[in-house]
């Protein structure tokens, strides 16, 4: 962690910020008439219409010449109709973004994901339909999974097809240049409306992996580098058991049963949640080449939400990086008083904690924790499977605001841990691995993602080397605007 | 034996002529269907059998363009609804993803729709009167 560095940032870009400040548009004014504190800019509605494409300022250091691709992210951006509030973060519309670098310009551009829900709702304004944290309106027909999809989770290409991912219904194709919306995506006529994680595992080779996820039932999707779905099957997992991300190594599907059950699924879906320890954390093995060859193991009880990636040892033993929580977080109003601008301190409950989870051939797995805290865990897309360095989380809390300080980086080899401290002005989002062209190891990447200058009240994508995260940002390119927090992203 | 004979040849003849006498016509018209295949079956229901298996009617209409009609002659005049999906791909079943939910188009009289399970019958009724009736269901 390095001080110096980020004030020096800091004085570097005063100038620039206190003309983009004079500038931002909608977002912060309106925050600003409402008198929310400056954080909540994270929680404020995009405009409808997303954002044309604008080329971002550069205002900190030198892009990387190698550095050529787009930053796909999704998450929730819509939150308000006058003064009627969605009633969980998880409910907003998604909002799909493309933060397009090539040449050492950065431009970037948004869409809304044109669901039901979004159509419906935008044109009564009003909220209507069903959600995880919301009860809906009894006129708000609902007759498959697709009425409530808010797509707002993720993004994922196959084969140039970008797909915008919720977790309870399908996903939707979107034009991956004009981010217009296609509509729901069916792999097979018979899974129509079948749900569709929104964290699909992705071989270094270009293969897709996902999961369907209803109740105690899991079906595998597995889809060719063509965007083909090549199978599907069944497992049953034994109890319907709250599964938002899973992992993967090169032979094996890791399914993490924790014991957050939920059996009614019905909305608000956050209301059906019950913590029962007592069956801890159990995991399901699934042979890539047969579904059916399965085995179990457990783990003291544990909460989560990500993963990192799995791989094995020679030994057979699979190991793979996850950030636990002892016990639920986000349950009953968790993300519904930040959409209002409340926060104080009373409201850190249990932070996530990167660990390392072992498992043997045979018997329980072991658990490592790093006291590593925080959480969109994310690693090399070359190694996804396969032994590795290094991880990348948002770390670190503010005592001042809801959000992440710090982008951290842990090498599982070295057991070093670097990390760069944005402070309390800037809340720190998913970064990715972005391999540097010619290089061999994760050690060879640059990581990119988005932060949130709450003091400028504008966006800012930065550039780490991975290997050097505590020397700070390679690079920063600003908005002159805001947009809401998000979660996941893709490079492509 | 004879006395019941003749008390059900007169029951038979009056179960003839009483839905004749009270003769309501109704024309089901079924449009916008969207795959010009398969065909559409159509259950007709009253309060009672609404929420079970068995129509008080039905029919099956192949699918030739965007449109089909089913005529039902001789009703007893009174409140109705009607339950009908696409059967695309002709396999006699009204098909579903892995975990139980349609896969092939449905739809209810009114375009009424449900909420987490089929419209409701208040939803879906509608009179048959005496004189006859046409109701249309768009599909979407
Ligand atoms: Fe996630």
């Amino acid at each position: 962690m390095d001080l110096s560095r980020r004030h020096f940032i800091e004085a570097g870009m005063g100038a620039s910020l206190a003309g983009a400040v004079g500038v931002s548009f909608g977002l912060s004014a309106s925050a600003k008439a409402n008198s929310m504190p400056a954080w909540h800019l994270g929680y404020a509605n995009a405009p409808a219409g997303g954002f044309d494409p604008a080329p971002m300022k550069l205002v900190f250091g030198t892009p990387p010449s190698d550095l050529k691709g787009s930053l796909y992210r999704n998450g929730p951006a819509h939150f308000s109709y006058g003064d009627e509030y969605a009633s969980h973060w998880f409910d907003g519309d998604g909002l799909i973004h493309r933060i397009a670098i090539e040449d050492g310009q950065a431009v970037h551009q948004a869409r809304f994901v044109e669901t039901r829900k979004r159509r419906e709702e935008q044109a009564a304004q009003t909220f209507l339909a069903p959600g995880f944290g919301t009860l809906g309106d009894e006129s708000y027909y609902v007759e498959s999974a697709d009425d409530t999809n808010a797509a707002n989770t993720s993004v994922l290409m196959v084969d140039g097809e970008l797909l915008a991912l919720w977790e309870a219904g399908s996903a939707f194709s979107m034009n991956p240049e004009t981010l217009e919306t296609k509509g729901p995506k069916t792999w097979r006529d018979d899974l129509k409306g079948m749900p569709f994680l929104a964290h699909p595992k992705v071989e270094p080779d270009g293969r897709v992996w996902n999961l369907a996820v209803g109740g105690s039932r899991v079906g595998i999707y597995r889809i060719g580098t063509n965007g083909a779905l090549e199978d599907f099957g069944l497992v049953n997992i034994g109890r319907a058991a709250y599964i938002h991300d899973w992992t993967m190594s090169e032979r094996h599907l890791i399914i993490l049963v924790q014991p957050w059950i939920n059996e009614s699924l019905r909305p608000p879906v956050v209301a059906g949640f019950e913590w029962q320890p007592q069956h801890g954390l159990q995991m399901l093995i699934v042979d890539k080449d047969d579904f059916s060859n399965q085995r179990w193991t457990q783990a003291p009880a544990r909460m989560f939400f990500h993963t990192g990636s799995a791989w094995e040892e020679s030994d057979g033993t699979i190991k793979f990086d996850v950030s636990f929580y002892k016990e639920p977080i986000l349950g009953v109003g968790g993300g519904a008083a930040e959409i209002r601008g409340e926060w104080d301190q009373s409201y850190f409950s249990e932070e996530g904690v990167l660990t390392l989870v072992e498992i043997p051939p045979q018997g329980d797995a072991k658990l490592i924790e790093t006291g590593i805290i925080g959480e969109f865990p994310q690693v090399d897309p070359r190694f996804r499977g396969k032994s590795r360095n290094l991880v990348a989380l948002a770390s670190g809390a503010s005592n001042t605001r809801p959000g992440s300080t710090t982008l951290a980086v842990h090498n599982w080899t070295s057991g070093e841990t670097k990390a760069f401290d944005f402070g309390d002005n800037r809340i720190v989002e998913e970064f990715l691995f972005v391999p540097k062209s010619g290089g061999q190891s994760d050690l060879e990447s640059w990581l990119v993602g988005p932060v949130l200058n709450i003091k400028a009240g504008v966006r800012e994508i930065c550039v780490f080397d991975a290997a050097h995260v505590d020397d700070g940002p390679v690079c920063i390119w600003q908005a002159e605007y805001s947009w809401p927090l998000g979660f996941h992203g893709t490079w492509a | 034996m004879t006395r019941l004979t003749s008390l059900t040849a007169i029951v038979a003849v009056a179960c003839m002529i009483t839905p004749v006498a009270n003769a309501a016509d109704l024309t089901v018209n079924v449009e916008n269907i969207a795959q010009t295949k398969g065909t559409i079956m159509l259950g007709l229901f009253d309060q009672a059998t609404y929420n079970g298996d068995g129509a008080v009617n039905g029919a099956s209409l192949k699918v030739e363009g965007t449109s089909v009609t089913a005529e039902f002659e001789g009703l007893e005049p009174g409140e109705y609804a009607v339950r009908l999906y696409h059967d695309v791909n002709d396999d006699g079943e009204m098909n579903t993803n892995p975990f139980g939910m349609p896969t092939e188009p449905f739809a209810f009289s009114n375009d009424a729709k449900g909420r987490f399970g089929p419209a409701k019958w208040d939803a879906a009724k509608f009179v048959v009167e005496a004189d006859g009736t046409t109701h249309t269901i768009t599909m979407n």
